[in-house]
C-alpha cells in the first residue's frame, strides 16, 4: 500500500472512532433532551382559569375571591356556547328542527336526531373537554368537573372542537388520506353553527391562560388517577425503597469488601465467592423480581403481600455487587503506606482496618453507595411483584414493614401505558420521568464530584 | 475501656510479650471475627445459591420434576429424626413411611417421556396459549424474540462501543478523555424505565411516522465516507502491481469505477431503507436500538479496560516498526485484547437480554408470526417481558403450569447469564494471563 | 478532607431525616363516625384506573380516615392474592373459576362476589377504516386467522388485517377468547399488547389494525368503534350505546366483579356500599364504564342482605 493510502486509512480510523464517541454523546442528548425539556412542562406552563379553580377546589390553594371573580368573568364568555348547544338540543327534543309545516313533531324529532344526534354528542364531548361541564351535567370525578386546565391541552381540545378528522379514499391502492374538516359543516343552518367562530374568536378570553409555576408538583398527592395533582407519594415510596435497599446492602457489601481485600487469600473458596459476586451482578433484574416474590414473600414471608421491606430486600441483592466492587476498589486504592504505618505502630489488623483503612476509603465507598442508591431508585422490574402499588396512601415510616407503596419507576410505566387518558397526561408522565432522571443523575453527579476529589487527593 | 483508649491516643505502652492465655483469647477472637467476616461475605454466594434454588424449585415442576416432594420428605425425615432423639420411635417410623411416600410421589411425577416432551415443546414449540386448559407452552417464538432484540442491540452496540473504546484509550488526548467519561456514566445511570418511556413515547411515534427517513440518515452519514475510503484503498491495492508510469492513471480509473459501483449499492440500500414501512412504532427495531444504547456503556468500559491492559510496550514496538496508529490498533492491540473484547460483547449481550422495561414498553409484545422471524419491523415478545406481563394471571397459589412455565423461562435466562458470566470471566482472566506472560 | 466528610455525612443525614419527617407530616385526622383504617385492592388491569378513581374519590370526598391501596397486574393476580388472603378486595373482569373458589376454600377464604359495574368491550379500528360493522362470525374469523384481508370484509384496498389482542394475563383476553372465538387459537401474528391503552394507542396509528379493549379506553379522535351483531340480520350495536350495554343486548358486555374474603364489615363494607350507591356508580360511569344493571343490583342486594 502506498504511504498516502495508509495515512488516509489512519485518519479514517481515528475519525471513525471519534464519530462513535460523538454518536454516543448524540444519543445521550437525543434521549435526555426531550425528557428534560418536556419534563419541565409539569412545572412551568400556562394554566387556564380551570387550573386555578381546580387548585382552589382540590388543594384549597389560591385567593378565593380572585378565583371566584375570574370564574364569574369566564362564565360570561363561555355561557353562549353552552346555551346555544343546549337550546339546539331542546329544539330537537321538541321537534322544531327542520320541521316542514304539517309534519308531526314526533317524526321531525326522529329525523333531526338521526341527522344531528351523533355529531351533537361528539361536539358536546369535545366542548366538555375544553370548557368544562354543561350546566345540566352533574360531574362527579375531578376530570369531568373542569375544562382544559392547561393552555397546551386547551389548544388540542380546541382543535378537536373545531375540526373533524376525515379520511378520504380516492386512490384504491393507497390508504385513506387524512384531512381536517371544519366541524361547523355538520351543523350548517342551525344556531350551533355560530358557536364555532365565536369560540375561535374568544378562546383566549374563555381560558384566560396565565403563566404558572407549579413546584408543588413534587409535594402534592395525586387526584383522580394522577390526572391532577403531584407525585409526592411516588417520590416518597422511591426514597423508602432506595434507602431501605441501602440499609441492607451497605453493611454486607462493605464488610464483604473488607474481607475480600484484607483477609481473603487466593484460594478456591475466595475465587468462588468472587465469581458469585459477578454472577449476582449478571442476574437479570426481572429474575430478581421473581426471586423476591418466591423467596421473600411466598418463601420466608417477610410480609403477607407486597411491602417496602420485601422490595428493599430484593433491591439490596441487586445493588450488593455494585457496592462490593466499589468498596473493594476504594479500599485497594488506599496507599499501602497508610496500612504499613498503622501496623508498625503496633495496631492490630482489625484496628487498622477500622481506624485507618475505612476512613481513608470512605469517600470511595460513599461514591459506590451513592451510585447504587441511584440504581436502586430507578429499578422497576424487581419491585413489580414485591413492592409496587398503582395507588397507595402516602406511607408513614412505621408502615414500611407491611405496606406496599407507589414508586416513581413503576408509576411511570403504569400511567404511560395503562391509563385511559394517556395522551392528555403526557406532562405528568414527562414530569415523573424528569424527576426520576434528575434524582438519579444528581446522585451520580455527587458521586462524580466525590471521585474527582479523591483522585485529586491521591495524586497529591 | 475508656481509660484504655485514652492511653492509646497518647501512645500505647503495652508489653509486647503477651501471656499464653491472652494470646489464646486473641486467637479465638480473631477466629470468630474471621468466621463472621466469611459468613457475611458469603451472603452474596448464598443469594446466588438461593436464587437458583428458588427459581429452579418453581421451574422444574413444569417439566414434571417435583422437587418439593423431596423437600417435604426431607422435612418429615428431619422431624422424625428429631423425635427419635427425644425417644419417639413410632413417630420416627411414621416419618420413614412419609419419606418413602414422598419419594414415591416424586418418582411418579418423574416420567422421562413427559419431561422430554415438555422440554421439546418449551424450546421448539410455537403455540403459546398458556390460559387454555390444558395450556400450550411452546416458547420458541419468545426465545426468538429475545434473540432478535439482543442481536439487534449487539449489532449496534459492539462496533460503536469498541471504536469508542479505541477512541477513549488511544485517540483522544488525556484532557478530552476526562470529559467523555461522564457521557458513558450518564448513559449507564439513566434508569431503564426512562429508556423504555423514551422508546415508547418519543422514539416509537417518530419511527412510525418517518421511520424510513430516520434510518436513512445514518446510512448516508456512514456510507458515503466508507464508500470513498474503500474505493481509494481498492484503487491502491488493485494497482499495486501496475507499472509505475501508468499507475496514477490506473489508480484513478479503478477508484472511480469502485466509487460508482459502491455508490450505486449505497443508493440502492438507502432507497430500500427509505421505503421501509412500519405498522407500529413499537417493534423489534425500536427495542434493539434502545437496548443497544443501554448496552453501550458496558461494552465501552469493559473493552477500554481490555485495551488499556495491553500496555505501552506492544504499542511502542509497533510504532517503532513504522506502523500507523490504525495499523497498530488493528494488527497488534485489538488482537492482543481480543478476549477482553469478547468479554465486553458477552457482558453487552447479558445486559440486553436481561432488560425488562424497555422491551416491555417498546417491543410491542406480539408473538412473532411464524413466517416472519427476524423481520425487525414487526413487534416481538421477549422472555423478560413475558415474565413481567404473564405473572399477573399465573396462579400463584396452586402453582399452575402457567406459573411454573414463567419460572422455567426465568431459569433459562438465569442459566444463560450464568454461563455467559463464566465465559466472560474466563476471557478476562485469559487476557490478563496472556499479557502477563508476554 | 475531614470537613468534606462531615458535610457529606450531614447532607445524607439531613436528606434521610427530611424524608422521614415529611413522610410523618402527611397524616390527616377527620372526625366522624365513618370507619377508619386501611385496606388493599388488587386485580384487573382493565379496572385499575377505575379502582384508583373510586378509591381516590372515596378517600378525598367520602371518608378521609380511610387509606386504600390499589394496584393492577391482572385479574388473576388479584384472585391469587385473595386466595392467599393478601388483599381485601380482588377486582376482576372475569368471574372466578370454580377451581379458584375451591382453592380459596382450602385456604379458609370464603369468597363473596359483587358486581359493581359493567364493561362494554369496544371493538375498534383505525379512524380511516371504512368498515362500520361486523358480525360475531366475521369477528371470530378475523381473530382466529381465517379472515386475513380487509377485502373479505368489503374494504378492497385495506390489505392485511393486523390483529391486536390483550395479553393472556387479562380477564378481557379470557372473556373474548371464550365468547367470540370459542376458545380457538389466535391468528398468527396476533399482537398481544400489555394493556388496553396500548391497543387503543396502536390503533390510532395502525390503519390496518383491529383490536378489542375496555370501552373506557376508546380514543377520540383516533379510534373508531365498530358495531357488532350476533348475525347478519342485526341488530348492530356499538359499545358506546350505554342503554344497550346496560340491558345486555350488546354481545361483548361483561360485569365487573369485586371479590371479598368473607363478610365485608367495617371499612370494606362502607366502601362497598358507597361503590354500589348512586354516587359510586356515577364515578364508574364517568370513568367510561357502565352502571350495574337492575338484575345484578338484585344479586348484590341478596348477598349483602343475607349478610346482615
Amino acid at each position: 500500500m502506498q504511504l498516502e493510502t495508509r495515512k488516509l486509512l489512519d485518519r479514517a480510523f481515528s475519525g471513525l472512532s471519534v464519530i462513535s464517541v460523538l454518536l454516543m454523546a448524540g444519543a445521550l442528548i437525543i434521549i435526555l433532551g426531550p425528557m428534560m425539556i418536556r419534563g419541565l412542562d409539569a412545572f412551568f406552563f400556562r394554566g387556564t382559569t380551570d387550573w386555578r379553580i381546580m387548585m382552589m377546589q382540590e388543594f384549597a390553594r389560591g385567593d378565593i375571591d380572585a378565583v371566584e371573580a375570574e370564574r364569574a368573568a369566564i362564565w360570561e364568555v363561555r355561557r353562549p356556547v353552552f346555551e346555544a348547544i343546549e337550546k339546539f338540543e331542546a329544539e330537537i327534543e321538541e321537534g322544531n328542527v327542520g320541521r316542514e309545516p304539517g309534519v308531526p313533531r314526533a317524526l321531525a324529532r326522529i329525523e333531526a336526531q338521526a341527522q344531528y344526534g351523533r355529531p351533537l354528542r361528539d361536539l358536546k364531548q369535545h366542548v366538555r373537554e375544553l370548557l368544562g361541564p354543561f350546566p345540566s351535567d352533574t360531574p362527579v370525578m375531578p376530570r369531568s368537573k373542569y375544562g382544559a386546565t392547561r393552555w397546551d391541552l386547551a389548544l388540542v381540545h380546541f382543535q378537536n372542537v373545531m375540526y373533524v378528522e376525515k379520511y378520504t379514499h380516492t386512490d384504491p391502492t393507497q390508504m385513506g388520506a387524512l384531512s381536517y374538516e371544519p366541524r361547523s359543516e355538520q351543523f350548517v343552518g342551525t344556531p350551533v353553527e355560530e358557536i364555532f367562530p365565536y369560540i375561535e374568536e374568544n378562546l383566549r378570553a374563555m381560558m384566560n391562560p396565565k403563566f404558572t409555576f407549579y413546584p408543588q408538583f413534587l409535594t402534592d398527592s395525586s387526584r383522580d388517577a394522577n390526572i391532577f395533582g403531584g407525585i409526592w407519594p411516588e417520590i416518597l415510596g422511591t426514597t423508602y425503597l432506595a434507602i431501605g435497599a441501602m440499609v441492607f446492602a451497605v453493611p454486607i457489601g462493605v464488610i464483604a469488601a473488607i474481607y475480600l481485600v484484607e483477609y481473603a487469600g487466593d484460594n478456591r473458596f475466595v475465587r468462588l465467592l468472587r465469581s458469585c459476586v459477578s454472577t449476582l451482578a449478571g442476574v437479570p433484574s426481572i429474575v430478581f423480581g421473581l426471586f423476591g416474590l418466591a423467596f421473600f414473600i411466598n418463601g420466608i414471608g417477610v410480609s403477607t403481600g407486597r411491602s417496602v421491606l420485601a422490595g428493599s430486600l430484593t433491591l439490596a441483592l441487586l445493588v450488593l455487587p455494585v457496592i462490593i466492587r466499589a468498596s473493594e476498589e476504594a479500599i485497594r486504592a488506599v496507599p499501602k503506606s497508610y496500612k504499613e504505618a498503622a501496623l508498625s505502630l503496633g495496631a492490630s489488623k482489625w484496628r487498622t482496618v477500622l481506624t485507618v483503612l475505612l476512613p481513608a476509603a470512605l469517600p470511595g465507598i460513599l461514591t459506590g453507595i451513592i451510585i447504587s442508591l441511584g440504581r436502586a431508585a430507578g429499578e422497576t422490574a424487581p419491585i413489580i411483584f414485591t413492592a409496587a402499588w398503582a395507588l397507595a396512601p402516602t406511607l408513614r415510616p412505621s408502615q414500611v414493614l407491611t405496606e406496599g407503596t407507589r414508586a416513581l419507576p413503576w408509576n411511570i410505566y403504569n400511567i404511560a401505558t395503562e391509563h385511559e387518558r394517556v395522551e392528555f397526561m403526557r406532562h405528568i408522565q414527562f414530569g415523573m420521568v424528569f424527576t426520576l432522571v434528575t434524582l438519579v443523575l444528581s446522585l451520580n453527579a455527587i458521586a462524580l464530584f466525590l471521585r474527582a476529589r479523591i483522585s485529586k487527593r491521591l495524586r497529591g | 475501656m475508656a481509660e484504655h483508649s485514652a492511653t492509646n491516643r497518647i501512645g500505647r505502652q503495652t508489653n509486647l510479650l503477651l501471656s499464653a492465655r491472652a494470646r489464646l483469647i486473641r486467637r479465638i477472637l480473631g477466629l470468630i471475627g474471621h468466621t463472621i467476616l466469611i459468613l457475611i461475605t458469603s451472603a452474596s454466594a448464598l443469594a446466588v445459591f438461593f436464587i437458583f434454588i428458588y427459581i429452579g424449585k418453581d421451574a422444574l415442576p413444569f417439566f414434571g420434576i417435583h422437587v418439593e416432594y423431596l423437600w417435604d420428605g426431607a422435612a418429615d425425615m428431619l422431624g422424625g429424626a428429631l423425635g427419635l432423639l427425644r425417644g419417639d420411635v413410632t413417630g420416627f417410623r411414621e416419618s420413614l413411611g412419609e419419606f418413602a411416600e414422598a419419594i414415591g410421589r416424586f418418582r411418579d411425577g418423574l416420567s422421562f417421556t413427559y419431561t422430554r416432551g415438555r422440554l421439546t415443546e418449551f424450546f421448539t414449540g410455537i403455540d403459546w396459549y398458556p390460559s387454555r386448559e390444558p395450556g400450550e407452552f411452546g416458547a420458541a417464538s419468545i426465545f426468538v424474540g429475545s434473540a432478535m432484540v439482543t442481536l439487534g442491540a449487539i449489532i449496534f452496540a459492539v462496533p460503536v462501543g469498541v471504536s469508542a473504546a479505541v477512541c477513549l484509550s488511544d485517540v483522544l488526548p488525556f484532557k478530552l478523555r476526562q470529559y467523555t467519561k461522564p457521557i458513558i456514566e450518564v448513559l449507564a445511570a439513566i434508569p431503564s424505565v426512562a429508556y423504555g418511556f423514551f422508546a415508547a413515547v418519543v422514539f416509537g411515534p417518530q419511527l412510525l411516522r418517518r421511520g424510513g427517513t430516520l434510518l436513512e440518515i445514518p446510512v448516508w452519514a456512514l456510507g458515503v465516507p466508507l464508500t470513498v475510503i474503500i474505493s481509494v484503498v481498492l484503487g491502491d491495492l488493485l494497482t499495486s502491481k501496475v507499472d509505475l508510469n501508468k499507475r496514477r492513471v490506473a489508480k484513478t480509473l479503478v477508484t472511480i469505477l469502485a466509487l460508482c459501483m459502491f455508490g450505486a449499492g449505497l443508493w440502492w440500500l438507502g432507497s430500500a431503507i427509505r421505503g421501509l414501512q412500519f405498522n407500529s412504532g413499537q417493534n423489534a427495531l425500536n427495542a434493539s436500538i434502545i437496548l443497544g444504547i443501554m448496552a453501550l456503556p458496558t461494552v465501552v468500559s469493559v473493552s477500554e479496560d481490555a485495551l488499556q491492559a495491553v500496555g505501552r510496550d506492544l504499542r511502542a514496538g509497533s510504532y517503532a516498526l513504522g506502523s500507523t496508529r490504525a495499523e497498530t490498533m488493528m494488527r497488534v492491540v485489538l488482537p492482543a485484547a481480543s478476549s477482553g473484547i469478547c468479554a465486553a460483547v458477552i457482558l453487552g449481550v447479558m445486559r440486553a437480554i436481561g432488560e425488562t422495561m424497555v422491551v416491555w414498553m417498546a417491543s410491542g409484545n406480539a408473538l412473532q408470526p411464524r413466517a416472519d422471524w427476524f423481520n425487525f419491523t414487526l413487534p416481538v415478545r421477549t422472555l423478560t417481558a413475558s415474565i413481567a406481563a404473564d405473572m399477573g394471571e399465573a396462579d400463584q397459589v396452586i402453582g399452575s403450569q402457567r406459573y411454573h412455565v414463567l419460572f422455567a423461562m426465568a431459569l433459562a435466562l438465569l442459566s444463560f447469564c450464568f454461563v455467559c458470566n463464566l465465559i466472560s470471566e474466563w476471557a478476562v482472566h485469559r487476557t490478563r494471563k496472556k499479557l502477563a506472560g508476554e | 478532607m475531614i470537613k468534606m466528610r462531615w458535610v457529606v455525612t450531614g447532607l445524607a443525614v439531613a436528606l434521610i431525616a427530611g424524608v422521614f419527617v415529611l413522610g410523618c407530616g402527611s397524616e390527616t385526622h377527620v372526625d366522624g363516625d365513618t370507619p377508619g383504617g386501611s385496606f388493599s385492592i388488587q386485580g384487573s388491569d382493565t379496572m385499575v384506573n377505575l379502582g384508583q378513581a373510586l378509591a381516590e374519590h372515596y378517600m378525598y370526598e367520602v371518608n378521609a380516615r380511610a387509606a386504600l391501596s390499589v394496584t393492577g397486574g391482572g385479574s388473576g393476580t388479584g384472585i391469587a392474592a385473595l386466595i392467599n388472603d393478601n388483599v381485601d378486595i380482588a377486582q376482576s373482569s372475569r368471574a372466578m373459576r370454580q377451581q379458584e373458589i375451591d382453592n380459596a376454600a382450602a385456604n379458609n377464604v370464603e369468597v363473596y362476589e359483587f358486581i359493581v359495574g359493567q364493561d362494554g368491550i369496544a371493538l375498534a379500528v383505525h379512524q380511516s377504516n371504512p368498515i362500520e360493522r361486523v358480525t360475531a362470525a366475521q369477528l371470530k374469523g378475523i381473530f382466529t386467522g381465517s379472515i386475513t384481508n380487509w377485502a373479505d370484509l368489503g374494504w378492497s384496498e385495506g390489505g392485511n388485517i393486523s390483529v391486536y389482542s390483550r395479553q393472556s394475563n387479562s380477564g378481557t383476553y379470557v372473556f373474548f377468547n371464550e365468547l367470540i372465538m370459542d376458545g380457538e387459537d389466535w391468528a398468527d401474528g396476533t399482537r398481544f399488547m400489555p394493556g388496553s391503552s396500548a391497543i387503543a394507542e396502536a390503533l390510532t396509528t395502525d390503519r390496518q389494525g383491529i383490536g378489542y379493549f375496555g370501552v373506557g379506553y376508546v380514543r377520540t379522535p383516533g379510534n373508531r368503534v365498530l358495531e357488532l351483531a350476533q348475525s347478519e340480520e342485526g341488530p348492530y350495536i356499538s359499545s358506546l350505546e350505554s342503554e344497550k350495554v346496560n340491558s345486555g343486548e350488546y354481545l361483548l358486555a361483561r360485569p365487573l366483579y369485586f371479590y371479598t374474603n368473607g363478610v365485608p364489615t367495617g371499612l370494606v363494607r362502607h366502601y362497598l356500599d358507597w361503590v354500589l350507591s348512586d354516587e359510586g356508580q356515577n364515578v364508574i360511569m364517568s370513568t367510561g364504564f357502565y352502571r350495574v344493571t337492575p338484575e345484578y343490583e338484585e344479586h348484590n342486594r341478596r348477598i349483602l342482605g343475607g349478610l346482615q
